[in-house]
């Protein structure tokens, strides 16, 4: 589903490379938990995917499409297939939970049809079946996030990059917001979450790939978090 | 479309006092620009009436004429046939056409039928008040003056009149008011283009989450942009009504309310089908100044 072929990355301007000679395959349906101290390298691998960023020399494939070759205005067309969870929610303070989510298709293009028919069911799978006509504001914290992974996941993408989505939520939430990205791994969806929480990490026990200065130094089928920051 | 009207619609409320600026400063150049076009068509209007063709008026005597060369009162047939000799004799004279004092009559008629006094004065005057003319073809119009003075001399001419001569001061004039006002409209051209620019900015800004949401999810550029252009079409079609109104409250109160009434005698004067033309260039000219700047600054704002 994401391979990455002898990435490396060096952004203009500077001398270290921010990812070096990547080497990695994730495959359809993997969960994969991405780890490693700041400026280790985390944020250009997702940014690498979303094709925000374009490899310096090697080759990234998402979805079957090589992203080097990728004409720009064919761009949306793979951000269709990546859904993204931020850690701080990104949610449109003056929507209700509904038009957030809708939000999503209407600016794909989708009918108020197609959208009412795959809206409930997403607010259901999420856990905010009756909160439809709130407003942010109005909910938790990790409210919030299940509004912003509901708004990710309702195109079902076939891969969801979540970036520290738990950053912001207390142990608690963030174990409830898990089972709910463990949930939609479930249905067959790539997980990819870069992360610094080791509880979680411990816990859910799944792939582990740890980054420290672009290169992998770890990659580990059921692993732990096991570094110190 | 529902939901593109709705961003359309929270934005212009949002930016009101810059769309409101940029519409002005639009209409205003848009006028100007107007202005020029129709002044353009003033002169080509005014050139076609006297003919290129036309470049010497040889005017003869009539009862009332007081010049020397007029003594006799009326030329007389002879003195006619002398001129029209020396016309044809005369190596630069390519062509001329003899217009009868009826003629002349009828198109004094016109041209003093724009006014009410013109009117007023058509109906003291008769065919005999008016002599018999030839409007003389020059090979070179620039060398009128042999022609002039070997005719001008001659016993039962009135006048000669270069009509470049005469009319030069007013193309001159006329042709300065043109490039005053493409020039100013030039300035104002500039600001307005800014003033795009700058409104996608602030819009860019103030959307900011939404955009990135929308870049996010994977929306097409064209779904990013769409807002952005429609705004500015909106601000492009109400500045080139605005500017179409001015046109035509100018076409109104100035040209058919005065021009052509106390200065119907000097030449025709713009019409309103003229106007309708130059309109439709402002139009042309108004999409083109919103929408053009709207999609380079889109693209550089919002990256998409």
């Amino acid at each position: 589903m994401i391979r990455f072929d002898h990435v490396s990355k060096t952004y203009a301007g500077q001398k270290r490379p921010a990812l070096d000679g990547l080497h990695l395959e994730i495959a359809k349906g993997e969960f994969v938990f991405l780890v490693g101290a700041s400026g280790s390298g985390k944020s250009t691998f997702l940014r690498l995917i979303l094709r925000e960023e374009r490899p310096s020399a090697g080759r990234v494939y998402v979805a079957g499409k090589e992203i080097n070759k990728l004409s720009s205005w064919k761009v949306p067309k793979l951000r269709r297939q990546v859904g993204t969870v931020f850690q701080d929610f990104r949610l449109l303070p003056n929507r209700t939970v509904n038009e957030n989510v809708a939000f999503a298709l209407q600016v794909i293009g989708k009918s108020r049809e197609e959208i009412n028919a795959v809206l409930p069911e997403t607010l259901e799978l999420v856990g905010l079946e009756g909160k439809g006509h709130r407003f942010p504001g109005e909910l938790s914290g990790g409210e919030q996030q299940r509004v912003a992974v509901a708004r990710a996941f309702v195109n079902r993408p076939k891969i969801l990059i979540a970036d520290e989505p738990t950053g912001n939520l207390d142990p608690a939430t963030s174990v409830g917001l898990m089972k709910l990205l463990d949930r939609i791994n479930r249905t067959e969806t790539t997980v990819v979450m870069a992360t610094h929480d080791s509880s979680i990490v411990d816990q859910m026990r799944k792939r582990v790939i740890e980054l420290d200065d672009g290169r992998v130094v770890r990659d580990e089928a059921r692993g732990i978090y096991g570094y110190q920051s | 479309m529902n939901f593109t009207l709705r961003e359309l619609g929270s934005s212009l409320s949002r930016n009101k006092t810059m769309t409101i600026s940029l519409v002005v400063t639009m209409s205003v150049s848009l006028v100007l620009v107007a202005l020029g076009l129709l002044i353009q068509a003033q002169t080509e209007r005014t050139e076609q009436y006297f003919g290129e063709k036309l470049q010497l008026q040889v005017s003869l005597c009539t009862d009332g004429s007081r010049s020397d060369t007029c003594i006799g009162g009326a030329a007389s047939d002879e003195q006619k046939q002398a001129v029209q000799e020396a016309l044809n004799d005369n190596p630069e004279v390519k062509s001329f056409e003899v217009r009868t004092a009826e003629e002349n009559y009828e198109a004094a008629r016109q041209t003093f039928g724009q006014s009410d006094t013109g009117r007023k004065q058509l109906e003291v005057l008769s065919p005999e008040n008016f002599p018999e003319s030839y409007f003389v073809t020059l090979k070179d119009p620039q060398e009128f003056e042999g022609v002039m003075s070997q005719v001008s001399g001659m016993d039962g001419v009135n006048s000669v009149l270069s009509l470049k001569d005469l009319l030069g001061p007013l193309f001159t004039a006329l042709d300065k008011l043109k490039w005053a006002a493409i020039g100013t409209s030039l300035l104002l051209v500039l600001a307005a283009i800014l003033q795009v620019s700058n409104t996608i900015r602030m819009t860019a800004h103030a959307r900011r989450r939404e955009i990135s949401i929308m870049r996010y999810v994977g929306a097409s550029s064209w779904h990013i942009q769409l807002p952005f252009l429609l705004e500015s079409l909106l601000a492009a079609l109400i500045s080139a009504a605005l500017a179409a109104a001015g046109l035509a409250a100018f076409t109104g109160f100035v040209v058919y309310g005065f021009l052509r009434d106390k200065l119907g005698t000097f030449t025709t004067w713009v019409r309103w089908q003229e106007a309708i033309v130059v309109m439709g260039w402002t139009t042309i000219l108004a999409l083109l100044l919103a929408l053009v700047p709207t999609l380079i600054m889109t693209r550089k704002y919002l990256d998409v």
